[in-house]
């Protein structure tokens, strides 16, 4: 980091944070502090939906998917638009006018207090682990790029994001959130006009992508049926659609986001803008991904993109063997690279198979090579280990010019600590209405509510602090980890809620029944199957949907022959 | 249950409309990756 980082840095981590509490002034009251007084404009509550879901970890671990994986896992997005339609058209007038803080508040008009505090807890759980691992984004952030120990800059991260959420309230984090996803998108089209602009002089654009799609970097979409296939078209829409209806429908931590809004079609509004602007908006993540493998091709990248594990292995006497490997299959791939290029030109068919052919080896004795350095790794640390997480910071500071850098890491840290920020709060939100004031103290002021949110939102930043420090160095891609964790109890939410618009006979102890269920057949399905996760969500939805109507079934099979 | 008002969307008349653009949209976005997809896959 040069002085124009760190300039770029903190002015724009500062003028952020001033504007959202400038704006979030006034929030003393339970309704404006967790509901911003339902006064927010669709774009507002859109950017912020945006947001929230785009962390840290939407720019670490989304362009080295791109990267290692290709774009393949834009699939994963398809569904969302269909979810996000479904919802419009039925979550969103439902909420608004049950004029409910939480979407669990509603499930007790609906049902019972037991299914909504059945449900709150799951809640509770699901979004507390998930937010550790999100703040673990950061911190690796800035252990690669300060030196600081990570556990250090966890504990910093997460004091910033309790004084933030519990100063704030949601009005200073949507709007905060507002001015973060315009620097977002600025910062990410510097660094994919960065990435082309790096490459060596005779690759153009057009080159870029035909050397990223020549070893599957650019297969957006996947034709095959395959259950165990974590990303195809049939998982994206039929999963995704599903694991989406959960996440914008049943999780708090989005509902909090529409509930804010002045009136129902603006809270459309704020839906159907993600709907058209989230998939373009991975795509140009990925893409990201791509391109700095293909910078890469040219430029010698370390063997590992971790420094520190790196720094383990030489001393091994294995690594010399390793790295002269590597090496070697890094000059092969750089040379079958220019050769591909030439030949693509040309229109000589046969010679351009054999470029093809030689491109392909090289690469996968590349990877090979870097495989060989892995298991090194773990064979001196006994755990697993992967570095995706570090190959996209590891671009942006070794090669991106000054300014730029400050700016991608400007973008990295506020989007961290804005959507954990909200997070939290929605956490705070659900533990203050749906458990103590529901359950532990009913009648105390509006003011003692107040106070109880923000001491909540404190608790819950320190316990996602705690999870972070857990989770980091134990799981492997974080976005993957993150949507992991939601699709183990995201089936149960939703089918509890589909039960609750869709089948007005279903009454509460079959709901609650339903909704244990289908969490036991997800459980069942992670440890004893090898599904993928993205089906989770539908198999638990369905577990609860068919077990909430068949012990619905008796009860409205005799009040069918009563009113006979 | 509170009666809030269901206000028409600003364009396309009807909310109906709104989300069948929507969809035909996502049918659009999926043929053009897919075409991407085989351009880009020698």
């Amino acid at each position: 980091m040069r002085a124009l980082d760190w300039v770029v840095l903190s002015g724009t981590i500062l003028s952020i944070v001033a504007y959202g509490l400038y704006r979030g002034r006034g929030s003393n009251t339970v309704n404006a502090y967790l509901l911003a007084g339902k006064s927010m404009p669709w774009y507002a509550m859109a950017l912020s939906i945006m947001a929230t879901q785009a962390s840290a970890i939407t720019f670490i671990s989304t362009t080295a998917q791109g990267y290692a994986d290709g774009i393949r896992f834009l699939q994963f997005y398809l569904g969302l638009p269909i979810a996000m339609v479904i919802l419009a058209a039925t979550a969103v007038p439902i909420f608004h006018r049950a004029n409910v803080y939480t979407a669990y508040e509603y499930l007790e008009k609906r049902f019972d207090s037991k299914t909504r505090a059945l449900v709150s807890a799951i809640f509770l759980i699901e979004r507390g682990l998930a937010d550790g691992v999100a703040l673990c984004a950061p911190a690796i952030v800035l252990t690669v790029v300060l030196g600081w120990p990570s556990h250090l800059t966890i504990v910093i991260m997460g004091a910033l994001v309790v004084a933030y959420t519990v100063v704030g309230g949601i009005k200073a984090v949507t709007w905060t959130e507002v001015q973060q996803m315009v620097i977002i998108f600025v910062g990410l089209a510097a660094a994919l006009i960065t990435a082309l602009w790096l490459l060596p002089r005779g690759v153009g654009v057009g080159d870029a992508f035909h050397l990223a799609g020549a070893v599957g970097k650019l297969k957006a979409i996947d034709l095959t049926f395959d259950l165990d296939n974590r990303y195809n078209i049939w998982s994206g829409i039929l999963g995704g659609t599903f694991l989406f209806l959960a996440y914008f429908g049943t999780d708090q931590s989005q509902v909090q986001r529409y509930l804010t809004g002045k009136s129902i079609a603006q809270s459309r509004l704020s839906l159907l803008f993600n709907a058209v602007a989230k998939i373009p908006m991975q795509f140009l993540i990925l893409v990201t991904g791509a391109m700095v493998f293909v910078f890469f091709i040219y430029e010698r990248p370390p063997l590992l993109f971790d420094p520190v594990e790196l720094q383990r292995i030489q001393s091994d006497p294995a690594y010399a063997g390793v790295d002269q490997r590597y090496r070697s299959a890094f000059e092969d791939r750089r040379g079958a690279a220019r050769e591909l290029v030439e030949c693509h030109r040309s229109p000589d068919a046969a010679q351009y198979a054999r470029s093809l052919a030689a491109f392909r080896g090289a690469q996968n004795e590349l990877e090979g090579a870097r495989a060989d350095g892995v298991r090194m790794v773990e064979k001196a640390t006994g755990r697993g280990f992967t570095d995706t997480n570090y190959i996209f910071l590891s671009f942006v500071t070794h090669y991106m010019p000054a300014g730029i850098v400050g700016l991608i890491i400007a973008v990295i840290f506020v989007a961290a600590t804005s959507s954990t920020a909200a997070e939290v709060n929605s956490l705070a939100t659900v533990s203050v209405i749906d458990i103590y004031r529901r359950h532990i103290r009913k009648d105390a002021s509006d003011r003692h509510y107040l106070w109880a949110s923000r001491i909540a939102s404190a608790f819950w930043g320190c316990y996602v602090v705690v999870f972070a420090e857990y989770a980091l160095h134990r799981l492997g891609s974080l976005i993957e980890a993150v949507n992991l964790v939601g699709s183990l109890f995201y089936g149960g939410m939703l089918g509890v809620f589909v039960l609750a618009f869709a089948f007005p006979r279903v009454r509460g102890t079959a709901a609650f029944t339903g909704v244990l269920a289908g969490e036991a057949a997800i459980f069942w399905a992670h440890f004893a199957t090898h599904i993928s996760f993205l089906w989770y969500n539908a198999l638990g939805c369905i577990v609860v949907v068919v077990t909430g109507l068949a012990l619905s079934w008796p009860a409205s099979r005799q009040n069918q022959v009563s009113s006979q | 249950m509170s009666t809030v008002p269901d206000d028409p969307p600003p364009f396309l008349g009807t909310w109906n409309r709104v989300y069948a653009a929507v969809l035909i949209y996502l049918a659009l976005l999926i043929f053009a990756f897919y075409v991407f997809t085989r351009v880009f896959e020698p």
